[in-house]
């Protein structure tokens, strides 16, 4: 996987990041899809990660699973930094 | 290559003599040399453990004449070919362990059953206790082994250093190891062996093992499927099944079905070969670092594996700092292989269900059938998937050893949670 | 044999010193390999095959050798499977050689020859099924295996070392030390990997000239211009993976684990120049002792001096074997015969190789074009080689040689880029030099300097990278593909493919026919290129001889998928300085000194170390417990609860927050009241459960179960991100910045108040259950909070870990006695309190008799989800109490629970149990199935430790139910 980049820290080792989950399709997802359903989609996958060993940022990451690209990390309160 | 394989040569330490004097053009294709008919009775999508297995059953149990196995790659390319090789059933919940003894009971005599050595080797899988609160827990799964029927034994540490010496269980460690839970029917079986034996049994009872061979989509009237889409051409069939670990969930977007499903890398590695040192499967699980399992191959390497890379990913390359925690582990059981070396490493694409017992159901389709999920369980479980599943491919009734498997257990609650981990392949 | 002269070369010394084989103690030269050294006392047998025990030799002089692995070092602390051609010698070190027994001459096992044609790939799939495996594995396991397997380790700590740079240049051969420099002039900061100790790869011995000179003297000026701009080269380090674009990098100095070092390195950008991979050809015994690859020989000579024979026949297929030749015979060595498998029109293309050839074959060379060596005579070693014409079909002829040098071209190394899925990623390393097929010296200078220029421009360097360096070397080889030399059918079983996994060419030919035909599916059946010297001898001549089988025309091979690491390292590199006491941090309370120094047991709890029991307490655990918790329900006890997790939530939108985070309201508690509160998973188990302190309006302090502090610290997190509330709320892990002491015990009120002093006598007075006070105490800050997980009168003191051992001493010396952990839980469990056991992630709310929260109807993670039927069923668990029967026998946590309706299957365990001194009898709390009522008779399973206990099902509140003692 390429390196991920926290918005507040900059690229950091991967080792300090934790993944939590996977995001279902945002249609009209219901509590339980929020909870059990995942999107397989072996190019994007929209995912929730906090920079735990570091500044503890939730990050909203997208990557590609079938190359470990990164493709985009923001923050997942919104905050702009 | 349109060479339709002879029977299989029966093998023996006989055959082997025989094929000496008979010099080359002895042995015959394991399973190679058909090709893909337009229409089938069952067309198995996954040539790995699972589907062969099912393909077997169907064809030996079941009467079922025209079967596929359709392989994207090759026969055992996936999971079958890179786990560690460890069979148990020590599980907590009675529907895995159940499930899990009834594989165990099949791997007993799959060697002979498949006229193919898996060398299965019970040499007992010790799960050790770093403290004494967790010596309970060890026993309640245990004691529920037991009540099945299932053989288990709680060492306290004495005995623990009789079984494994090894193990220098008193020695000074960062967690004190105080005991053990010990299943002396655990053991290994040679991984790639099983996918061949399985191929070159089901290939002799008639299945058309088709590679190169990937399934692009499903064809459907209504509510049945009515054949699939492969590169290399449509086939009509009257059941699908799915049997293709790790990458289960881009099957359910196919269909149109999103799955309780994420899919994670395992890593595996090996060092290079030493002369026996371990006799025994070691599982150490130690807070903070996550779960180490270590045993030596028959060749001498030692075989080690943990828990996921931690994030989605297809890549089939592991991470270096989970090889880093599980090397870790596996130091801290063994001090004295510090001075050995790494030799390989490579990574499973393991389906994760959310609740870490595997799915095995009909989907979106009435004669559709997913066998997925398994987690960390795959490949122990094979000979049991592929006879029950057979079964239910057959009847199209689940058999009560897989019912609890169902898709629609999430939504009732019927979740079948081993650690209580929750819906989170990934403990946070 | 020391009166042997001084041999001389680029990496030996004359100093001598000695070393042992086996138990002879030999002579070397500082600087010499185990190989050179053992080569130069003309030992030629340096190891056994491990199916057949065959005789082996040294095949190569570098990181290709399969043959020649040593145990390094005597038990307890040996080091199993060094590679002779790595080991750098150090005086009185102690080799042995591998898998033979008794004796490296005299192997027992290599008996098992005589069933050779038996042991075909794949034989043991075949056979060993009856009785069952089990019954042969033992002997096996024995007879495979490589080195033995050591008693101890006691290696030095690893460097761990991250390196940040613009260019990292894989390989400091002509072609790698062109791109560092050019790459360097141009601005960007380099890094130089090289795996040899020494840098200039074939410069070492391949005669050529640079700029003009001697290569020697541009090899010098280059590494001191590098060093001058400033680039590090990092010798005998090679680059082992790709890691997701960062390098990681091993150094191994001496060829020996030891002071070793990991570099993780982050280039912008990477050249891999790590040089090519010669080839063997194979024929019939081509393992003899004495058949090696021509480059080791040259490699032999000019590092260490060492001649690899006498009489020398060489076998290539390409022009390079000539000069090489040349310089072997320059070097005192005859060279019989050269064996070209190309056509003599071919060969004489060239008109420098033309020249040359014709020299040699004046000084009586023999020459022979479009001819090969088909067997080789000799046991211990090689003492003859068999020439046959390739075409026409005349007889063989014998050569009398002592080592057979074969060449068959050269396959790049670029395995490392490979890994990790780079090349996926299309992120994929330049490549320059032989690695990228420039086999020719001023190719590869130029081809180098190429690279990393454009490495440099790629990594943002804006300098220019000068003029490139104008070589002359060695003519391009001109490599016609040849792998095999032809053999009968029965001459295959003894052409070797892969030297150490006895795999041959008959052994690839069964595999075929058995329908592997994949080269990974040949590789996992025959077990080729799967040996310790990462398949770099093997993998690419196996994958031609399989394309030859198949009837493919592959001039440039496709060899199996190579897997990390590039070079094995030890597992100890890998582990770094995680090994040990220092695995894993360990978090120590303030108090810890003071437990251990009062003979308290301190045991590991999460990464947390706490004391079970105190050793003045009794002789074990259990008598030691059971005195602690009877003075605790007699007087009064204090307890070290700074484990304790504590968040502190805090902002206008902490009452919110807290609302969504737990099943009930934080919102309705009062400023200085505390509430025991449980948090939900998403699927509506229960996570953890604690009390909520509401410090202020805006404010309040949540405390988690001790394992459960970092996990709650990110569910909070993560749900405060996910609120958007990001702004308006904080959350705040104080854990470490809170001691904890729990004061509990009839008597706790009054010995805390006389410890306390006047100014808290009352507070203490007034605070009812479950009230707090904040105030100071020495000066700083300090809460006390009643609130009792014993059942007793309790208060928990929060206060400065800096104050928390004098505070803690004051109790003491107020009669309070300490208590641990054993005490703790007999004490919770006679009062039915919850912990770990029972909030197992498997327990819904209902289950654990919290309805009455439920039906409060608070949303909040989790809730959504408890109405699934599952949770409401029969068969769903209840927290339960239970006792014996008979009122005296012991039952276990971990027994599991049945009625006599259904004797073998559980209706639910018993989660904890305890003896109390209290009631006198062992306690216990299961999770039992609902329809089993209470009074009901089950019976207490635990056949693992050899008990059946009839038990009685009670309420999970065994000791004041009214719990008056606690809130009187």
């Amino acid at each position: 996987m390429t390196p991920l980049h926290c918005p507040f820290c900059g690229p950091r080792e991967l080792r300090e990041f934790v993944f939590h989950k996977t995001l279902p399709a945002p249609t009209n997802a219901n509590e339980f899809d929020r909870t059990y359903l995942r999107v397989a989609d072996p190019q994007s996958s929209i995912e929730h990660w906090q920079h735990a060993a570091g500044c503890r940022a939730w990050l909203r990451v997208q990557r590609n699973p079938s190359t470990g690209e990164v493709l985009a990390v923001q923050m997942l309160d919104g905050a702009e930094r | 290559m349109n060479v339709l394989p002879a029977s299989a040569r029966h093998y023996s330490a006989w055959s082997l003599l025989r094929a000496r004097f008979a010099g080359p053009g002895y042995w015959r294709p394991l399973w190679s040399g058909r090709t893909l008919q337009p229409a089938y009775d069952v067309v198995i999508v996954g040539a790995g453990g699972h589907g062969l297995a099912t393909a077997y059953h169907l064809a030996r149990d079941h009467g079922v004449r025209r079967i596929a196995i359709l392989e994207k790659r090759l026969v055992g390319y996936g999971n079958v070919g890179r786990n560690t090789t460890i069979v148990r059933s020590n599980y907590l919940l009675p529907e895995n362990h159940y499930f899990y003894e009834d594989s165990l009971r099949r791997w007993e005599t799959l060697s002979r059953d498949l006229n193919y050595n898996v060398m299965y080797s019970p040499r007992g899988v010790v799960d050790l206790a770093l403290t004494d609160d967790s010596m309970p827990a060890l026993a309640r799964r245990g004691n529920a082994m037991r009540l099945a029927g299932i053989d288990a034994e709680l060492l306290d540490l004495p005995a623990l250093e009789r079984f494994a010496p090894e193990l220098e269980a008193r020695r000074k460690r960062r967690f004190p190891i105080v005991g053990a839970l010990l299943q002396r029917r655990g053991g290994t079986v040679r991984h790639d062996a099983v996918a061949w034996g399985y191929a070159r049994a089901a290939s002799a009872l008639g299945v058309d093992i088709i590679e190169d061979c990937e399934v692009t989509g499903v064809d459907a009237t209504g509510n049945t499927a009515t054949g699939v889409e492969t590169t290399r051409g449509r086939v009509k069939t009257d059941r699908i099944v799915f049997a293709t670990a790790g990458h289960t969930g881009t099957i359910g977007t196919m269909l149109g079905v999103p799955l309780p499903i994420e899919t994670h890398l395992l890593q595996a590695m090996v060092s290079e070969p030493i002369k026996p040192l371990l006799n025994s499967v070691f599982v150490y699980v130690s807070p903070g670092h996550g779960e180490t399992y270590i045993c030596q191959s028959d060749r001498g390497g030692l075989v080690m594996g943990g828990h996921l890379d931690g994030f989605p990913s297809y890549t089939r390359e592991g991470v270096w700092h989970r090889l880093e925690d599980v090397v870790q582990g596996a130091i801290e059981m063994f001090p004295r292989i510090g001075g050995v070396k790494l030799l390989r490493q490579w990574a499973g694409t393991n389906d994760m269900t959310m609740d870490g017992s595997p799915i095995m159901d009909k989907l979106r389709y009435d004669n559709v059938f997913v066998n997925a999920g398994w987690c960390y369980g795959g490949f122990k479980a094979i000979p049991a998937s592929g006879a029950a599943f057979a079964k239910f491919v057959a009847s199209g009734t689940a058999p009560d050893l897989i019912r609890a498997f169902r898709l629609s257990r999430f939504a009732t609650g019927h979740m079948l949670d081993e650690p209580g981990q929750g819906p989170f392949p990934v403990r946070l | 044999m020391s009166a042997r002269a001084l041999r001389q070369g680029t990496r030996v010394e004359p100093e001598r010193l000695s070393f042992y084989f086996d138990g002879l103690r030999y002579d070397a030269q500082v600087g010499d390999t185990a190989a050179a050294a053992l080569l130069a006392n003309g030992v030629r047998l340096m190891g056994r095959s491990v199916k057949y025990r065959r005789a082996r030799g040294l095949l190569g002089a570098g990181a290709e050798e399969p043959n020649a692995l040593f145990n390094v070092g005597e038990q307890p602390r040996l080091i199993p499977n060094v590679q002779a051609t790595q080991l750098v010698l150090r005086d009185g070190m102690r080799l042995a050689s591998q898998n033979r027994w008794p004796s490296l001459r005299w192997d027992v096992a290599s008996l098992l020859r005589a069933g050779g044609g038996l042991f075909s790939a794949g034989f043991y799939y075949k056979t060993f099924i009856w009785p069952s495996w089990r019954s042969y594995e033992s002997i096996i396991r024995r007879l495979a295996g490589l080195g033995a397997a050591p008693q101890d380790c006691a290696l030095p700590p690893v460097a761990l070392e991250y390196v940040g740079c613009d260019v990292l240049v894989a390989g400091a051969g002509p072609a790698g030390l062109a791109a560092a420099c050019a790459a360097a002039r141009a601005g960007a900061r380099v890094v130089v990997c090289e795996s040899e100790p020494l840098c200039g790869g074939e410069l070492e011995f391949e005669c050529g000239r640079i700029d003009g000179a001697p290569a020697a003297t541009w090899l010098a000026t280059t590494l001191a211009e590098l060093r001058a701009l400033g680039a590090r080269i990092l010798t005998s380090t090679t680059v082992i993976t790709d890691n997701g674009g960062e390098y990681i990098a091993h150094a191994e100095p001496g060829g020996v684990p030891g002071h070793n070092t990991v570099y993780r390195i982050r280039p912008r950008t990477m050249v891999l120049a790590a040089g090519a991979l010669e080839q063997p050809i194979v024929f019939c015994n081509n393992d003899r002792p004495g058949v090696m690859l021509l480059g080791a020989a040259e490699r032999y000579f000019a590092r260490y001096g060492t001649q690899v024979g006498r009489e020398l026949v060489l076998f290539a297929n390409h022009d390079r074997v000539y000069a090489s030749a040349q310089r072997l015979a320059a070097g005192g060595m005859s060279v019989c015969a050269i064996i070209d498998t190309r056509e003599a029109a071919e060969i004489a293309v060239d008109g420098t190789v033309r020249a040359l050839r014709e020299s040699l074959i004046a000084s009586g060379v023999q020459c022979l074009a479009e001819h090969a060596v088909i067997d080789a005579d000799g046991g211990h070693a090689v003492r003859a080689a068999h020439i046959a014409p390739l075409r026409g079909g005349a007889t063989s002829r014998r050569i009398r040689c002592d080592a057979i040098l074969t060449s068959g071209g050269w396959s790049g190394a670029l395995q490392t880029g490979f890994h990790g899925g780079a090349a996926v990623r299309g992120a994929g390393a330049l490549r320059a030099g032989s690695a990228s097929g420039s086999l020719e010296l001023g190719a590869a200078l130029a081809d180098g300097h190429a690279a990393g220029a454009r490495a440099a421009r790629d990594a943002g360097a804006s300098g220019t990278a000068g003029v490139p360096p104008q070589g002359v070397g060695d003519t391009a080889p001109r490599v016609r593909a040849f792998a095999r030399s032809p053999a009968p059918r029965s001459g295959e079983k003894r052409q070797f493919i892969d030297l150490q996994n006895d795999v041959t060419a008959a052994d690839l030919r069964i595999a075929l026919e058995e329908g592997f035909i994949d080269i990974e599916h040949v590789k996992r059946y025959t077990t080729l290129g799967i040996g310790t010297e990462q398949g770099r001898s093997s993998a690419a001549v196996g994958a031609a001889v399989l394309a030859e089988f198949k009837g493919e025309v592959r001039s440039n091979v496709n060899a199996s998928r190579s897997r990390p690491p590039y070079q094995p390292v030890t597992l100890r590199s890998i582990a770094g300085f995680h090994v040990g006491e220092a695995v894993m941090v360990s978090r120590r309370t303030a108090l810890h000194d003071w437990h251990a120094s009062h003979g308290g047991v301190l045991e590991p709890m999460g990464l947390w170390m706490r004391p079970r029991y105190y050793r003045a307490n009794g002789a074990n655990p259990f008598d030691a417990s059971i005195a602690e918790a009877r003075q605790v329900r007699s007087i009064g006890g204090i307890a070290d609860g700074s484990t304790l997790g504590k968040l502190e939530i805090a902002g206008p939108d902490a009452a919110a927050l807290l609302d969504s985070l737990y099943l009930s309201k934080a919102s309705v508690i009062r400023v200085g009241r505390s509430k025991y509160m449980i948090n939900l998973r998403e699927d509506g188990m229960v996570l953890d459960d604690g009390l909520v302190l509401r410090l202020a309006d805006d404010r309040f302090l949540a405390t988690t179960g001790s394992g459960h502090g970092t996990h709650m610290l990110s569910h909070f997190e993560h749900y405060r991100a996910l609120s958007g509330r990001g702004r308006r709320v904080t959350v705040t892990d104080m854990t470490e910045a809170w001691s904890v002491i729990v004061v509990a015990g009839p008597q706790s009120r009054p010995r805390l108040a006389r410890v306390l002093g006047t100014s808290w006598q009352a507070a203490l007075g007034k605070l009812a259950h479950m009230d707090f006070a904040d105030g100071t105490y020495a000066d700083q800050p300090f809460r006390v909070l009643r609130a009792s997980f014993s059942g007793e009168l309790a208060f928990e003191l929060h206060c400065r870990p800096s104050i928390a051992v004098p505070l803690w001493e004051a109790l003491v010396a107020a009669g309070l006695a300490p208590y641990g952990l054993e005490a703790i839980d007999i004490l919770r469990v006679e009062k039915g309190y919850l912990v770990g056991s029972e909030l197992n992630g498997q327990t819904t709310p209902f289950d654990l008799g919290m309805s009455a929260l439920v039906k409060q109807n608070n949303t909040c993670v989790g809730s959504a989800l408890l109405d699934r039927p599952a949770f409401h069923e029969a068969t769903r668990p209840r927290l339960v109490g239970l006792r014996a029967c008979d009122g005296r026998s012991q039952f276990l946590g971990g027994a599991q629970l049945t009625g006599a309706d259904a004797p073998n299957y559980p209706c639910g365990y018993v989660t904890s149990s305890v003896f109390s001194p209290t009631l006198g009898q062992w306690l216990g709390l299961a999770l039992l199935a609902r329809n089993q009522p209470e009074g009901a008779e089950l019976t207490a399973r635990d056949p693992l430790r050899g008990g059946n206990t009839p038990v009685r099902v009670v309420s999970p509140v065994h000791f004041d139910p009214c719990s008056e003692r606690m809130k009187g």
